[in-house]
Protein backbone atom coordinates (compact mmCIF):
# COMPACT_ATOMS: atom_id res chain seq x y z
CA UNK A 1 0.00 0.00 0.00
CA UNK A 2 1.44 3.36 -1.12
CA UNK A 3 1.32 5.74 1.57
CA UNK A 4 1.39 9.76 1.31
CA UNK A 5 5.00 10.19 2.27
CA UNK A 6 6.01 7.26 -0.24
CA UNK A 7 4.05 8.89 -3.00
CA UNK A 8 5.67 12.67 -1.86
CA UNK A 9 9.24 11.13 -1.92
CA UNK A 10 8.55 9.39 -5.57
CA UNK A 11 6.75 12.59 -6.93
CA UNK A 12 10.44 14.11 -5.70
CA UNK A 13 11.96 11.58 -7.64
CA UNK A 14 10.18 12.39 -10.60
CA UNK A 15 10.50 15.93 -10.48
CA UNK A 16 14.82 15.52 -9.54
CA UNK A 17 14.68 13.56 -12.95
CA UNK A 18 13.12 15.94 -14.90
CA UNK A 19 15.15 19.05 -13.54
CA UNK A 20 18.28 16.83 -14.35
CA UNK A 21 16.94 16.28 -17.84
CA UNK A 22 16.38 19.60 -18.70
CA UNK A 23 19.47 21.43 -17.45
CA UNK A 24 21.22 18.22 -19.60
CA UNK A 25 19.27 19.35 -22.65
CA UNK A 26 20.05 23.38 -22.24
CA UNK A 27 23.33 22.49 -21.70
CA UNK A 28 23.88 20.19 -24.46
CA UNK A 29 22.01 22.02 -26.91
CA UNK A 30 24.27 24.93 -25.95
CA UNK A 31 26.86 23.00 -26.72
CA UNK A 32 25.78 21.66 -30.20
CA UNK A 33 24.51 25.41 -30.90
CA UNK A 34 21.15 24.85 -31.27
CA UNK A 35 21.18 27.29 -28.87
CA UNK A 36 23.14 29.82 -29.89
CA UNK A 37 24.80 32.13 -27.38
CA UNK A 38 27.11 33.78 -29.67
CA UNK A 39 24.98 36.89 -29.43
CA UNK A 40 24.32 37.10 -25.69
CA UNK A 41 26.20 39.80 -24.65
CA UNK A 42 25.81 41.74 -28.62
CA UNK A 43 23.55 44.79 -29.84
CA UNK A 44 21.68 43.53 -33.01
CA UNK A 45 24.41 45.47 -34.78
CA UNK A 46 26.97 42.86 -33.75
CA UNK A 47 28.80 45.07 -31.28
CA UNK A 48 29.19 43.72 -27.65
CA UNK A 49 27.52 45.67 -25.19
CA UNK A 50 29.25 46.48 -21.69
CA UNK A 51 25.94 47.10 -20.24
CA UNK A 52 24.92 43.49 -21.12
CA UNK A 53 28.18 42.17 -19.94
CA UNK A 54 27.55 43.69 -16.22
CA UNK A 55 24.01 42.14 -16.19
CA UNK A 56 25.60 38.44 -17.14
CA UNK A 57 28.18 39.04 -14.37
CA UNK A 58 25.63 40.04 -11.62
CA UNK A 59 23.11 37.38 -12.92
CA UNK A 60 25.32 34.13 -12.32
CA UNK A 61 26.45 35.95 -8.92
CA UNK A 62 23.41 36.55 -7.47
CA UNK A 63 21.73 33.12 -8.94
CA UNK A 64 25.03 31.22 -7.67
CA UNK A 65 24.88 33.32 -4.58
CA UNK A 66 21.12 32.26 -3.59
CA UNK A 67 21.29 28.71 -4.34
CA UNK A 68 24.50 28.78 -2.14
CA UNK A 69 22.41 30.25 0.71
CA UNK A 70 19.09 28.19 -0.09
CA UNK A 71 20.96 24.97 0.89
CA UNK A 72 23.26 26.21 3.33
CA UNK A 73 20.47 27.00 5.72
CA UNK A 74 21.26 25.39 8.95
CA UNK A 75 17.21 24.73 9.40
CA UNK A 76 16.58 22.66 6.22
CA UNK A 77 16.54 23.61 2.03
CA UNK A 78 13.99 27.20 2.27
CA UNK A 79 14.58 30.32 0.78
CA UNK A 80 16.39 33.16 2.57
CA UNK A 81 14.22 35.21 5.33
CA UNK A 82 15.93 38.55 3.89
CA UNK A 83 17.53 40.08 0.67
CA UNK A 84 19.98 43.13 1.60
CA UNK A 85 18.48 46.01 -0.04
CA UNK A 86 22.29 46.90 -1.08
CA UNK A 87 21.64 44.01 -3.75
CA UNK A 88 19.01 45.46 -5.10
CA UNK A 89 19.92 48.20 -5.31
CA UNK A 90 22.93 47.20 -7.10
CA UNK A 91 20.54 45.41 -9.38
CA UNK A 92 18.69 48.35 -9.96
CA UNK A 93 21.74 50.45 -11.00
CA UNK A 94 23.07 48.27 -13.45
CA UNK A 95 19.36 47.71 -14.94
CA UNK A 96 19.34 51.96 -14.86
CA UNK A 97 22.75 52.25 -16.49
CA UNK A 98 21.53 49.70 -18.97
CA UNK A 99 18.69 51.85 -19.88
CA UNK A 100 20.64 55.17 -20.04
CA UNK A 101 23.29 53.75 -22.27
CA UNK A 102 20.55 52.34 -24.61
CA UNK A 103 18.91 55.94 -24.78
CA UNK A 104 22.64 57.44 -25.24
CA UNK A 105 23.15 54.86 -28.29
CA UNK A 106 19.58 55.59 -30.02
CA UNK A 107 19.67 58.95 -29.78
CA UNK A 108 21.98 59.10 -32.90
CA UNK A 109 20.71 57.44 -35.89
CA UNK A 110 23.72 55.75 -36.65
CA UNK A 111 23.95 54.54 -33.37
CA UNK A 112 22.45 50.92 -34.44
CA UNK A 113 24.74 50.63 -37.16
CA UNK A 114 28.13 51.38 -36.13
CA UNK A 115 29.69 48.28 -35.63
CA UNK A 116 29.30 46.09 -38.47
CA UNK A 117 31.90 44.45 -39.91
CA UNK A 118 30.56 41.86 -41.99
CA UNK A 119 28.66 44.50 -44.42
CA UNK A 120 28.69 47.93 -44.80
CA UNK A 121 26.94 50.69 -46.66
CA UNK A 122 27.49 53.69 -48.09
CA UNK A 123 26.93 56.39 -47.87
CA UNK A 124 25.01 55.82 -44.19
CA UNK A 125 23.24 59.07 -44.27
CA UNK A 126 22.16 60.90 -47.04
CA UNK A 127 19.37 63.90 -47.90
CA UNK A 128 17.32 63.39 -51.03
CA UNK A 129 15.03 65.90 -52.53
CA UNK A 130 11.35 64.80 -52.87
CA UNK A 131 10.89 62.60 -56.45
CA UNK A 132 14.55 62.51 -56.77
CA UNK A 133 17.24 59.24 -56.36
CA UNK A 134 20.29 57.84 -54.39
CA UNK A 135 22.59 55.10 -54.74
CA UNK A 136 23.64 53.33 -52.14
CA UNK A 137 26.51 50.80 -52.76
CA UNK A 138 27.44 48.00 -49.99
CA UNK A 139 30.47 46.16 -49.36
CA UNK A 140 30.77 42.64 -48.21
CA UNK A 141 34.58 41.99 -47.09
CA UNK A 142 34.91 38.61 -46.00
CA UNK A 143 33.16 37.64 -49.49
CA UNK A 144 33.38 40.22 -51.59
CA UNK A 145 31.34 40.31 -54.49
CA UNK A 146 28.72 38.69 -53.29
CA UNK A 147 24.70 39.37 -53.52
CA UNK A 148 22.81 41.27 -51.08
CA UNK A 149 19.08 42.57 -50.72
CA UNK A 150 18.00 46.02 -50.78
CA UNK A 151 15.31 46.85 -48.51
CA UNK A 152 13.00 50.23 -47.39
CA UNK A 153 12.22 49.01 -43.41
CA UNK A 154 10.86 52.24 -42.29
CA UNK A 155 9.66 55.21 -43.86
CA UNK A 156 8.78 56.36 -47.53
CA UNK A 157 10.19 55.50 -50.81
CA UNK A 158 11.40 52.50 -52.87
CA UNK A 159 14.73 50.96 -53.77
CA UNK A 160 15.64 48.91 -56.36
CA UNK A 161 18.08 45.28 -56.31
CA UNK A 162 20.82 47.25 -57.29
CA UNK A 163 20.49 49.94 -54.55
CA UNK A 164 18.75 53.08 -56.08
CA UNK A 165 16.44 54.58 -53.54
CA UNK A 166 13.67 56.71 -54.65
CA UNK A 167 12.43 59.17 -52.78
CA UNK A 168 8.63 59.65 -53.20
CA UNK A 169 7.31 62.89 -54.96
CA UNK A 170 6.67 65.68 -53.06
CA UNK A 171 2.56 66.06 -53.36
CA UNK A 172 3.22 62.16 -51.72
CA UNK A 173 5.36 63.47 -48.96
CA UNK A 174 3.17 65.83 -47.71
CA UNK A 175 -0.34 65.31 -48.63
CA UNK A 176 -3.32 68.02 -48.48
CA UNK A 177 -0.39 69.75 -46.45
CA UNK A 178 1.31 72.94 -47.13
CA UNK A 179 4.17 73.30 -49.23
CA UNK A 180 7.07 70.53 -48.72
CA UNK A 181 9.57 73.63 -48.08
CA UNK A 182 6.90 74.08 -45.01
CA UNK A 183 6.97 70.50 -44.21
CA UNK A 184 9.27 68.97 -41.42
CA UNK A 185 12.08 66.49 -43.22
CA UNK A 186 10.65 62.99 -43.13
CA UNK A 187 13.02 59.78 -42.47
CA UNK A 188 13.47 56.85 -44.35
CA UNK A 189 15.53 53.51 -43.21
CA UNK A 190 17.32 51.61 -45.47
CA UNK A 191 18.79 48.21 -44.95
CA UNK A 192 21.00 45.56 -46.92
CA UNK A 193 21.54 41.93 -45.90
CA UNK A 194 24.41 39.84 -47.23
CA UNK A 195 23.36 36.72 -48.57
CA UNK A 196 26.54 35.50 -47.45
CA UNK A 197 25.69 36.24 -44.14
CA UNK A 198 21.95 36.34 -43.53
CA UNK A 199 22.54 37.07 -39.91
CA UNK A 200 24.49 40.56 -40.94
CA UNK A 201 23.39 43.27 -41.65
CA UNK A 202 23.28 47.57 -42.55
CA UNK A 203 21.31 50.48 -42.64
CA UNK A 204 21.38 54.16 -44.11
CA UNK A 205 19.21 57.01 -42.61
CA UNK A 206 17.39 58.97 -45.46
CA UNK A 207 16.29 62.27 -45.04
CA UNK A 208 13.99 63.54 -47.86
CA UNK A 209 14.45 67.23 -47.86
CA UNK B 1 14.01 11.81 1.62
CA UNK B 2 17.67 13.05 2.53
CA UNK B 3 18.87 11.08 -0.83
CA UNK B 4 16.53 12.92 -2.62
CA UNK B 5 17.78 16.29 -1.33
CA UNK B 6 21.14 15.49 -1.87
CA UNK B 7 20.31 14.49 -5.34
CA UNK B 8 19.08 17.53 -6.17
CA UNK B 9 21.61 19.48 -4.49
CA UNK B 10 24.05 17.45 -6.48
CA UNK B 11 22.24 18.20 -10.10
CA UNK B 12 21.54 21.66 -9.72
CA UNK B 13 24.99 22.52 -8.38
CA UNK B 14 26.50 20.52 -11.91
CA UNK B 15 24.08 22.52 -13.77
CA UNK B 16 24.95 26.03 -12.88
CA UNK B 17 28.83 25.25 -12.45
CA UNK B 18 28.47 23.17 -16.44
CA UNK B 19 26.21 26.82 -17.21
CA UNK B 20 28.83 29.56 -16.07
CA UNK B 21 31.60 27.35 -16.90
CA UNK B 22 30.62 26.79 -20.98
CA UNK B 23 29.60 31.03 -21.29
CA UNK B 24 32.86 31.48 -19.48
CA UNK B 25 34.71 29.33 -21.67
CA UNK B 26 33.00 30.23 -24.72
CA UNK B 27 34.27 33.91 -23.84
CA UNK B 28 37.12 33.61 -23.58
CA UNK B 29 37.14 31.61 -27.16
CA UNK B 30 35.72 33.91 -29.00
CA UNK B 31 32.37 31.83 -29.73
CA UNK B 32 30.15 34.22 -27.81
CA UNK B 33 31.15 37.80 -29.42
CA UNK B 34 32.92 40.18 -27.32
CA UNK B 35 34.07 42.48 -30.36
CA UNK B 36 33.83 46.31 -29.70
CA UNK B 37 33.33 45.62 -25.66
CA UNK B 38 35.74 47.70 -25.19
CA UNK B 39 36.04 50.24 -27.85
CA UNK B 40 33.80 53.50 -27.84
CA UNK B 41 32.25 55.13 -30.78
CA UNK B 42 33.04 58.88 -32.12
CA UNK B 43 29.86 59.98 -34.05
CA UNK B 44 29.85 62.30 -36.67
CA UNK B 45 33.13 60.57 -38.02
CA UNK B 46 34.38 58.35 -40.84
CA UNK B 47 33.93 54.58 -40.17
CA UNK B 48 37.20 53.82 -40.34
CA UNK B 49 38.08 56.23 -37.58
CA UNK B 50 35.32 56.50 -34.92
CA UNK B 51 36.42 53.73 -32.65
CA UNK B 52 38.55 54.25 -29.51
CA UNK B 53 39.78 52.36 -26.71
CA UNK B 54 37.51 53.43 -24.19
CA UNK B 55 39.01 53.67 -20.76
CA UNK B 56 35.15 54.17 -19.15
CA UNK B 57 34.56 50.44 -20.14
CA UNK B 58 37.81 49.11 -18.87
CA UNK B 59 37.19 50.73 -15.52
CA UNK B 60 33.41 49.48 -15.78
CA UNK B 61 34.32 45.88 -16.75
CA UNK B 62 37.02 45.48 -13.78
CA UNK B 63 34.58 47.34 -11.04
CA UNK B 64 32.27 44.63 -12.61
CA UNK B 65 34.25 41.74 -12.02
CA UNK B 66 35.97 42.62 -8.55
CA UNK B 67 32.21 43.18 -6.96
CA UNK B 68 30.55 40.00 -8.27
CA UNK B 69 33.93 37.77 -7.76
CA UNK B 70 34.10 39.79 -4.19
CA UNK B 71 30.47 39.03 -3.49
CA UNK B 72 30.65 35.28 -4.06
CA UNK B 73 33.61 35.09 -2.13
CA UNK B 74 31.75 36.70 1.21
CA UNK B 75 29.07 34.02 0.19
CA UNK B 76 31.33 31.34 0.33
CA UNK B 77 33.16 32.01 3.56
CA UNK B 78 30.06 33.80 4.86
CA UNK B 79 29.97 33.13 8.72
CA UNK B 80 25.93 32.64 8.59
CA UNK B 81 25.23 30.06 5.91
CA UNK B 82 21.94 30.22 4.95
CA UNK B 83 22.08 34.75 4.59
CA UNK B 84 23.14 36.57 2.06
CA UNK B 85 26.32 38.01 3.87
CA UNK B 86 25.67 41.92 4.11
CA UNK B 87 26.79 43.93 1.30
CA UNK B 88 29.53 46.99 2.13
CA UNK B 89 27.40 50.30 2.71
CA UNK B 90 29.67 52.02 -0.06
CA UNK B 91 29.59 49.51 -2.72
CA UNK B 92 26.34 50.58 -4.35
CA UNK B 93 28.30 54.27 -4.38
CA UNK B 94 31.49 52.62 -6.39
CA UNK B 95 29.62 50.98 -8.34
CA UNK B 96 27.09 53.54 -9.18
CA UNK B 97 29.75 55.91 -10.15
CA UNK B 98 31.53 53.39 -12.37
CA UNK B 99 28.40 53.47 -14.25
CA UNK B 100 27.99 57.50 -14.18
CA UNK B 101 31.55 57.44 -15.64
CA UNK B 102 30.63 54.76 -18.23
CA UNK B 103 27.74 56.99 -19.30
CA UNK B 104 29.14 60.30 -19.18
CA UNK B 105 31.81 59.00 -21.57
CA UNK B 106 29.53 57.14 -23.62
CA UNK B 107 27.19 60.50 -23.86
CA UNK B 108 30.49 62.50 -24.46
CA UNK B 109 31.83 60.85 -27.42
CA UNK B 110 27.98 60.30 -28.87
CA UNK B 111 27.04 63.85 -28.36
CA UNK B 112 30.37 65.91 -28.48
CA UNK B 113 32.96 63.75 -29.65
CA UNK B 114 31.95 64.13 -33.00
CA UNK B 115 31.89 68.25 -32.69
CA UNK B 116 35.24 68.64 -31.03
CA UNK B 117 36.61 66.30 -33.83
CA UNK B 118 35.32 68.62 -36.21
CA UNK B 119 36.81 71.69 -34.34
CA UNK B 120 39.97 70.58 -34.14
CA UNK B 121 40.01 69.45 -37.79
CA UNK B 122 38.72 73.12 -39.01
CA UNK B 123 41.60 74.79 -36.80
CA UNK B 124 44.07 72.58 -38.07
CA UNK B 125 43.14 73.52 -41.65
Amino acid sequence: MLTLQGLTIFSGYIIAVLIALLGFVVIWRILDGTIDLSQVISEPNGGASMSRFQFLVFTFVIALSLFLVIIGNSKGIQFPEKIPAEILTLLGISGTSYLVSKGIQFSDPTGIADRGTDIIISPMKANVPPGQTKQFTAEVPGKPGSGVKWEVIAGPGTISADGLYTAPPAAAVTPGSPPATAAPHLHATVQVTSDEFPNSYDVAVVTIV
Amino acid sequence: MTLLVQLLKLEITIFLVALAGTVAIQLLTGQIKTTGLLQGTISGRPRDNNQYVSPERIQLLIFTLGAGLHYLSLVLTNPNPGTFPPVPQNWPAIVGGSNVIYLAGKAYSRWLGGAGSKNSKESSE
